[in-house]
């Protein structure tokens, strides 16, 4: 192996830095978007879940199982070349955060759920004998206690989602892996610049994974108790 | 709603599209058996007694979980060819996503195997068992049903993260897809119809993870209401 690669890698860390700074920045964008918009969906069909509507059920059932089982990426391919060439044109940002939104939400859907289906069926119905309507127990009552059973998928979640948004790339979605693409094209060190890239990623989610492993045990606590 | 040219097209493009369809699966079993073995190795490692074997079992699995997908298959496909050694996109996607998913699956098997109750290794070598016999005949058998519903879940999303592959060009699916669409500039009809078939092959799966869920859920409770 030539170790001129990495002497040039070395003098030329600076650019590169600077270059996947920018990339992690928009990395953590359309994470955090994916991340607020799948929860906003996921909170919504599994609340409506609850209701009494056999049509709502399936058209939920059918959203969750469609958006799990189809990749990602084909869902990204979809909304930003699909949709584009019948006229929707959106940017690279906006189709990764609603694709990884879309995509997350069938899942959140399912995760919540089952938290909700945790909470045990006493708190329901003691908050209906005195008197809050079945939205304000749900609200007010069930998915507190709920989200805190899930919080450990959502954390679970939003680590997978961080790694994901690499596939925005595939959209010309100016992320980290994007600005590493276009770095390997140009100086065509590809070991160096991914090896670079896979510290940041790490970066941004052994801290995220600390985050898990504590609500994991708090979870396993509170389970004991 | 669909035209008869549209229609016409599609009949052109299924062929191809189901033979891609059968790379992707191709390309699914073969990680995914790669990753079963290597994912093995790497749990008995990170139980190893040597500090150092533990301890790079430890590391690997915390690179690969913290890293995504994309990056190591770039790093195996393009990376590795500095060092001259070139692999083709088919092989290197192989290589790429059983070496990634063996992390997750050391942890499923690591799970499993502390799950099973500490006085089944003792009874085992209480009765002579080496620490090997002990694992092969007495502590992995039961691991297996808590193992096996997350093991299936790893095929269901391994199916679908091949997809990624068509990144480095390797020959499957969603790489066919995205030719077609090159060709034809119909990117709607041509990646529904792709996702369509993913679903169709990942949907099943995912029924049967359903039934194993219910099946071993219910055999864990009985073992608990005996106990």
């Amino acid at each position: 192996m030539s170790g001129g690669g990495w002497v040039r890698a070395y003098h030329l860390l600076p650019d590169f830095l600077g270059m996947l700074w920018a990339g992690a920045v928009m990395t953590v964008i359309v994470t955090a978007g994916g991340f607020v918009f799948a929860i906003v969906v996921g909170l919504l069909l599994a609340a409506l879940r609850t209701g009494r509507s056999r049509l709502l059920h399936s058209l939920i059932y059918v959203y969750v199982e469609v958006f799990r089982a189809v990749p990602v990426l084909t869902q990204l391919f979809i909304i930003y070349f699909g949709l584009g060439a019948i006229g929707i044109r959106l940017n690279p940002i906006p189709s990764a955060v609603i694709g990884f939104g879309l995509n997350g939400g069938a899942y959140l859907t399912e995760v919540f759920r089952s938290g909700i289906e945790s909470v045990n069926r006493g708190q329901t119905e003691a908050a209906l004998s005195i008197g809050m309507t079945r939205t304000k127990a749900l609200l007010y009552i069930v998915l507190p206690q709920a989200v805190r059973v899930v919080l450990p998928s959502i954390a679970n979640f939003a680590i997978g989602l961080l790694k994901d948004t690499s596939l925005a790339s595939a959209v010309a979605a100016p992320e980290l892996s994007f600005n590493a693409h276009m770095l390997v094209d140009r100086t065509f060190l590809s070991t160096q610049i991914y090896l670079l890239v896979a510290v940041f990623y790490l970066a941004m989610s052994l801290p995220l994974s600390a985050v898990l492993h504590r609500l994991e045990r708090g979870a396993a606590r509170s389970r004991r108790a | 709603m669909i035209s008869p040219q549209t229609l016409a097209l599609i009949r052109e493009w299924l062929p191809q599209l189901l033979v891609a369809a059968g790379q992707t699966l191709q390309m699914t079993v073969w990680a995914y058996a790669l990753g079963a073995v290597m994912g093995l190795l790497i749990a008995l490692g990170g139980m190893s007694r040597q500090r150092w074997l533990s301890g790079l079992c430890r590391v690997y699995i915390e690179f690969i979980r913290g890293t995504p997908t994309l990056i190591q298959l770039f790093l195996i496909y393009f990376g590795l060819t500095s060092v001259n050694i070139v692999i083709p996109g088919f092989q290197a996607a192989v290589i790429a996503l059983g070496a990634h998913y063996a992390a997750y699956m050391a942890e499923v098997y690591r799970s499993g195997i502390v799950a099973v109750d500490s006085g089944q290794r003792e009874a085992a070598q209480a009765i002579g068992m080496r620490r090997g016999q002990a694992m092969a005949y007495v502590i992995f058998p039961q691991a297996v049903r808590i193992i096996l519903p997350p093991m299936t879940n790893f095929a269901i999303s391994l199916l679908k993260d091949t997809s990624v592959a068509s990144l480095i060009a390797a020959p499957e699916l969603m790489m066919r897809a995205n030719d077609i669409t090159s060709e034809y500039y119909m990117p709607m009809q041509v990646y529904l119809l792709s996702g369509a078939m993913y679903f169709a092959m990942s949907y099943p799966l995912s029924l049967g993870v359903r039934y194993l869920e219910r099946r071993f859920g219910r055999g864990r409770q009985l073992n608990l209401n005996l106990a």
